[in-house]
């Protein structure tokens, strides 16, 4: 039967169903049937056809929502120039959140990223883990909410992605950049805007690789920034060219050249050219892209001032009412962000984010039964994932079900993707052997957790306690040291090692980590009174 | 803690719960004892601290397609590699 169909209506029909790889096949076979593989022929119009289907079918194959896409990598983070003020006022800036922070619980109860957040609910790629202070810090990747930050600038991620797709065909790369005449194009709306599309999403950076692997070696970051832009440029002569034939009047080409500019890093060029795609047509889109942008920017207030205008023109969208969550989330500000959370929720009762950030702020105020409730709403629409099991198991056994608890533990491991989930699941099952005083079992469960996570901190901490309680002062030493040395932002490992110290009557060391743990944690009172108590001794000497 | 009890004779045994029908006259019989005469002891220990159990983050749907697509993207480059390698020991 399928032999007998029209291949382009085949070819649609492929696209309709989400089959782009049979799709773009058809299509090239198709196309080699005309002379001119690289450029559609005017006068055969189902060649034009098949040729822009190709195009989508390839870039869909590789698309990513732009929006949600704001990865930094460590160049970007290390090199950054763009804040306006360097030293800004607290609640201004996303930079200094621990300056803030308002209703949300302590770090003595929910754990922190290496940033000083506390640790979210929901992982974007844009969730920002912070920007590291040191170069150092910024290579050891954050192990406290485990995210895929990649070593290089945001332009490495962009080429393992292209390049794949090229090194499967192959006769090289469906359109040649270098030989287009861009000017021919843009005369062409139509064509032009899937030609766009597939410039910016599925070419991306494809040429730099090589360059960039090389670079990587020999470890010189910011060369990095520079030679990610070769064919972003191409994107972006296309838009121009384009929206100078629209006689600037198409908004839609104004956002393109605006997402061209802020991947190029030029964020002040592409909040101009949202504005004015702003001023012709508002699109919530639009929005979102510019929000984005004053983010980049440390201006947090800007974004949501703009975020509210946004909501005044469409009333209760939920992506924009959950970009005002997030901004004060990342604020630390928590409370205000639950509320918008909530306020998502009423629109789109099925937001993962949403329930999944209202959850873990619950279990975290002590509220696990209720934390519970949201978890099981996830785990009934369908999301089935190690993450959400290790949830439900938490939850289940702070909220006394204790029948759930090890079965949900059980599928968790499971359903563990890598290692490092895995370990966090061990790490979790840890806690709850402490919690029935099974300290045998609790060891057994932190050791799996360094087992298949050499980096976890937390379990090098909670091992040394129950050293420490076994008598092993030295071995508990020396947990805690690599405890501390491997996330230094985080106050126990610190405080633990002052304690140890403090016993043993090492007094000046202990002494030192009780001033880290401060500096970790300004607030614990455990720390600030051993603090004084050294002083005192110290003074009688 | 003894005299407070000797002070309250309702709480040395006399009235036992043997009328739970009546809530309010239970309630009403039972107060808290705070003991208010003798000295208080506070024993401050310091105790080590564990981290705490962690919450894992549910990942985004992009993000989710993005690792998968880095994931197939760095298979294929690999399964290449591996071919050009093959490649060049039978050419040797």
């Amino acid at each position: 039967m399928s032999s007998e169909m029209e291949p382009l209506l085949l070819a649609w029909s492929y696209f309709r169903r989400r089959k782009f790889q049979l799709c773009a096949d058809l299509c090239t076979q198709m196309l080699e049937k005309s002379p001119y593989d690289q450029e559609p022929d005017p006068e055969l119009p189902v060649h034009q056809a098949a040729w822009i289907l190709k195009a989508r079918a390839l870039t869909e194959m590789v698309y990513i929502d732009e929006i949600d896409v704001d990865q930094e990598g460590i160049a970007e983070m290390m090199l950054d120039e763009n804040a306006i003020a360097q030293v800004p006022r607290p609640g201004t800036s996303l930079k200094l959140p621990g300056t803030n922070q308002t209703g949300g619980p302590s770090q003595a109860v929910r754990p922190i990223t290496q940033a000083g957040r506390p640790i979210t609910g929901f992982l974007r790629p844009s969730t920002q883990s912070g920007r590291p202070g040191t170069m150092e810090q910024a290579i050891r990747t954050p192990r406290t909410a485990y995210t895929a930050r990649p070593i290089t600038s945001s332009s490495g991620r962009f080429v393992r992605l292209g390049t794949a797709s090229m090194l499967t065909s192959p006769d090289g790369p469906f359109i040649n950049l270098s030989r287009l005449n861009l000017t021919k194009y843009s005369q062409k709306p139509k064509l032009a805007k899937a030609l766009f599309e597939y410039i910016f999403h599925h070419e991306n950076d494809v040429k730099t690789i090589h360059l960039e692997d090389v670079v990587l070696h020999l470890g010189i970051y910011p060369f990095l920034l520079r030679n990610k832009n070769h064919i972003e440029k191409n994107a972006l002569d296309l838009a121009a060219l384009s929206t100078e034939h629209s006689q600037y009047k198409d908004w839609w080409w104004k956002v393109q050249i605006g997402k061209c500019y802020y991947r190029l890093g030029m964020y002040r060029e592409a909040e101009k050219q949202f504005k004015s795609a702003l001023k012709q047509q508002e699109m919530v889109d639009t929005f979102l892209y510019l929000a984005k942008v004053y983010v980049s920017l440390d201006q947090p207030v800007t974004a949501l001032n703009l975020f509210k205008q946004g909501l005044d023109k469409f009333p209760g969208e939920v992506t924009l009412l959950c970009g005002i969550a997030r901004i004060y989330e990342e604020m630390n500000n928590m409370s205000s962000a639950a509320e918008y959370y909530k306020e998502v929720l009423k629109q789109d009762n099925t937001h993962v984010e949403a329930i999944a950030c209202i959850g873990s702020n619950h279990f975290y105020s002590d509220q696990p039964e209720i934390a519970l409730r949201f978890y099981r709403r996830l785990l009934q629409m369908g999301i089935y994932n190690g993450q959400l099991f290790n949830n439900l198991g938490l939850c289940c056994f702070y909220a006394q079900q204790y029948d759930m608890t090890l079965t949900s533990f059980e599928r968790a491991l499971s359903l563990a993707e890598n290692e490092e989930e895995a370990a966090d699941v061990w790490y979790n099952l840890g806690h709850v052997a402490v919690g029935i005083g099974d300290t045998n079992l609790a060891h057994q469960c932190f050791r799996l957790a360094l087992v298949n996570n050499n980096n976890h901190a937390e379990a090098y901490n909670n091992l040394a306690v129950l050293e420490m309680r076994k008598g092993h002062v030295e071995q508990a030493r020396a947990l805690l040291q690599t405890a501390s040395s491997l996330a230094p932002h985080m106050y126990e490992p610190h405080f633990n090692f002052a304690t140890i110290s403090d016993k043993i009557g090492d007094l000046q060391r202990s002494y030192v980590a009780a001033q880290k743990s401060e500096a970790a944690f300004p607030d614990h009172v455990d720390t600030q009174h051993l603090i004084k108590q050294l002083r005192q001794h110290f003074a009688m000497l | 803690m003894l005299k407070a009890a000797a002070k309250r004779p309702e709480l040395s045994g006399k009235n036992t719960i043997s009328n739970n029908s009546d809530m309010a006259e239970v309630k009403s019989m039972f107060r808290e004892v705070l003991p208010k005469q003798g000295p208080l002891f506070v024993e401050d220990i310091m105790t080590m601290v564990l981290c705490k159990p962690k919450l894992l983050p549910l990942k985004s749907l992009t993000l989710e397609k993005l690792e998968k697509m880095h994931q197939a993207a760095q298979n294929t480059i690999r399964q290449q590699e591996m071919a050009e390698k093959d490649q060049r020991q039978i050419t040797h």
